[in-house]
């Protein structure tokens, strides 16, 4: 078997989130594929533009909807470049999926805080719409979202959704000067809007994804409200090419993200080397 | 185990018979340089006390470019078309234990969940025909990473000179058969045993355990500014090793519409290795890049595949443009290791 080889998939819809981020809806090709690919929250793949190469993103969409596969991203290097400029009805590539997942079953039972900035919220919605589809399995749902700007917002009409469900308390903040005349929602950063929505520590564990500044100063607002270092979950990005474990370049110490990871919990983060 | 013997000219007619039966026969150059089809044919390399190789055996297996599959785009579908791959049986000839040993190093990172059949196929189509060693300089310290001049690690046979000839052990049951097909240019070895020779030095030039140790408790430490200092980042030290292993994959485009995914040798000593897209790079730096380099080696690999990433043939150092040694390196950090337990 060629485990580089992927599988080709078809856009079959795309979503212009922000004015650099796109989603894009995804259908295999075989009619084999599409029965028998299955995958869990927090997963990743390869997407290939052939001939520009292949990026690594997170699966967006939850494993609990299975019609597409979404996939989110930025403009930001070659491939992601290419994959801007492609059109509903094209062909692209999907190796996947890969590495570990979000720690569903412990979740269970609990409630759940998900925390997110900017494109960060793309693994924590395929994890949030898990959760929400599932919905009896779990206690309150937490959301707190920002991005630099209301014009940055991803899944803008899913926040709306989250907003108006039942037990699930939703939170989107702007940073400061990102608001707009008629924005109604919070303006702060992600981790001071955190400290006064101030989600309970008992009984609770919290996903958290985003820039990794974000991420930094959000775990001691959530250890002061008194979440574990086991109770608070990330999921960390690093370059990748193979996600196999073998190209050697997305390793923290003896740890290759892309098996290892690329969902730690806090505790696990506190052992690994300071290069990331 | 069974031990054969083979003249010096029935190793030569061997390889001749070989080619000509369709196997795909390495050697080394005539320039001692690297392996190659193109071997010095009259087997002058087969002598067991000059340097090794300045290339490792490695580009024969692990290719320094290899084609994953071929890509084709007819108006918007897309066909994929597997490569074809060299399915000739390989002999490989006089190669060192600091070469051989490589191939099950290698096989583990190839193997773990995910098997890389592009490197799997490779060796076992090959038997490799590994040669005791008796040379010694300073850079090299096989001993010190558990192999030795006799280590028949990876060989499926292994020859030790004897007078004009080499007593041939057979090692796997790949060589077993390989002596049985070709039995014709082998004969009974009637003498002793071979000695379990000595090594060729007695005092080790490290102690490979506490240099593990102190890497284990020494991410931070003021020697890495140190061992970084004066690399280039010119990548010399992965390409001539027998088991860097790190590889880009990159599209290259043929035309207008069609083109060739590749697997590409790589190393962690280039600035744009672990560069994000973003512009975020976790090891901007070459102190952190080295540091990367003798983790990965003598900590990471061994965590996590309980090898040591190194067979001490000390390529990287012979050939490092700015005279970095590794060797010096580790016996500095088995010194700060010592002098901070005593």
């Amino acid at each position: 078997m060629n485990i580089y080889k992927p599988e080709l998939v078809e856009i079959m819809d795309i979503i212009q989130e922000t004015p650099d981020i796109k989603t894009f809806k995804l259908q295999f090709v075989s009619k084999k594929m599409r029965e028998e690919f299955s995958f869990l929250a927090g997963q990743f793949a390869e997407y290939s533009v052939f001939g520009e190469g292949e990026c690594t993103f997170c699966i967006a969409s939850p494993p609990t909807r299975t019609e597409y596969l979404e996939c989110s991203f930025k403009i930001a290097g070659k491939v992601t470049g290419a994959l801007n400029k492609m059109n509903k009805g094209d062909i692209i590539g999907l190796r996947g999926p890969y590495g570990n997942h979000f720690p569903l079953e412990q979740m269970e039972g609990k409630n759940v805080v998900f925390i997110a900035g900017g494109i960060g919220l793309a693994p924590v919605r395929c994890i949030i719409w898990n959760v929400l589809d599932l919905r009896d399995k779990f206690k309150d749902v937490t959301i707190v979202y920002g991005a630099r700007s209301v014009s940055d917002l991803v899944y803008k009409r899913e926040l709306e959704e989250w907003k108006k469900m039942d037990g699930v308390k939703t939170v989107v903040t702007v940073d400061p000067g990102g608001e707009t005349p008629d924005w109604t929602g919070e303006v702060g950063f992600v981790p001071s809007i955190v400290e006064k929505v101030a989600p309970a520590s008992e009984n609770s564990i919290a996903i958290i994804c985003g820039p990794p500044i974000m991420i930094k100063y959000t775990f001691p607002v959530l250890e002061k409200l008194g979440f574990t270092e086991d109770n608070m979950i990330t999921t960390l990005e690093n370059r990748m090419k193979c996600g196999l474990g073998k190209c050697g370049r997305c390793n923290i110490g003896n740890v290759y993200v892309c098996k290892d990871g690329p969902v730690f919990s806090y505790k696990e983060m506190l052992e690994l080397p300071q290069e990331y | 185990m069974k031990l054969m013997k083979i003249e010096k000219g029935n190793l030569s007619k061997l390889m001749e018979h070989l080619k000509k039966d369709n196997f795909r026969v390495i050697g080394v150059t005539p320039d001692g340089k690297r392996f190659s089809e193109k071997f010095d044919e009259t087997l002058n390399f087969m002598q067991s006390d000059t340097p090794p190789t300045s290339i490792s055996f490695k580009e024969h297996f692990f290719l320094k470019t290899e084609a994953l599959f071929y890509y084709k785009n007819n108006n918007g579908a897309i066909d994929l078309k597997e490569p074809v791959i060299d399915e000739r049986k390989t002999v490989v000839i006089g190669a060192r234990p600091c070469d051989t040993a490589s191939l099950p190093i290698l096989s583990k990172v190839f193997n773990w969940d995910y098997a890389d059949d592009f490197f799997n196929r490779r060796v076992e189509n090959s038997i490799i025909i590994g040669m005791k060693c008796n040379y010694q300089d300073d850079y090299c310290f096989c001993n010190e990473v558990g192999l030795s001049q006799n280590s028949e690690k990876g060989s499926d046979i292994f020859l030790i000179p004897d007078g004009d000839a080499f007593i041939a052990k057979t090692i796997t049951d790949k060589g077993n058969k390989f002596i049985e097909e070709f039995a014709i240019f082998f004969e009974e070895y009637t003498g002793n045993p071979p000695a379990e020779n000595k090594n060729g030095h007695d005092e080790k030039k490290f102690d490979y355990e506490s240099v593990k140790k102190w890497l284990d408790n020494n991410f931070e430490h003021k020697f890495w500014d140190e061992a970084g200092e004066t690399c280039l980042s010119c990548g010399q030290c992965a390409f001539v090793c027998p088991t860097c292993h790190c590889f880009d994959i990159v599209d290259e485009q043929c035309g207008t519409c069609a083109g060739v995914r590749a697997k590409n040798w790589d190393a962690c000593q280039f600035s744009l290795f672990t560069k994000h897209a973003s512009g975020h790079n976790p090891r901007d730096s070459r102190e952190k890049r080295y540091r990367q380099r003798i983790s990965h080696k003598f900590k990471y690999y061994n965590d996590k595949f309980s090898e040591i990433l190194c067979t001490g043939c000390g390529r990287c150092s012979r050939g490092c443009p700015v005279s970095t040694d590794i060797l010096e390196l580790l016996e500095e950090i088995d010194q700060i290791a010592h002098s901070t337990t005593n």
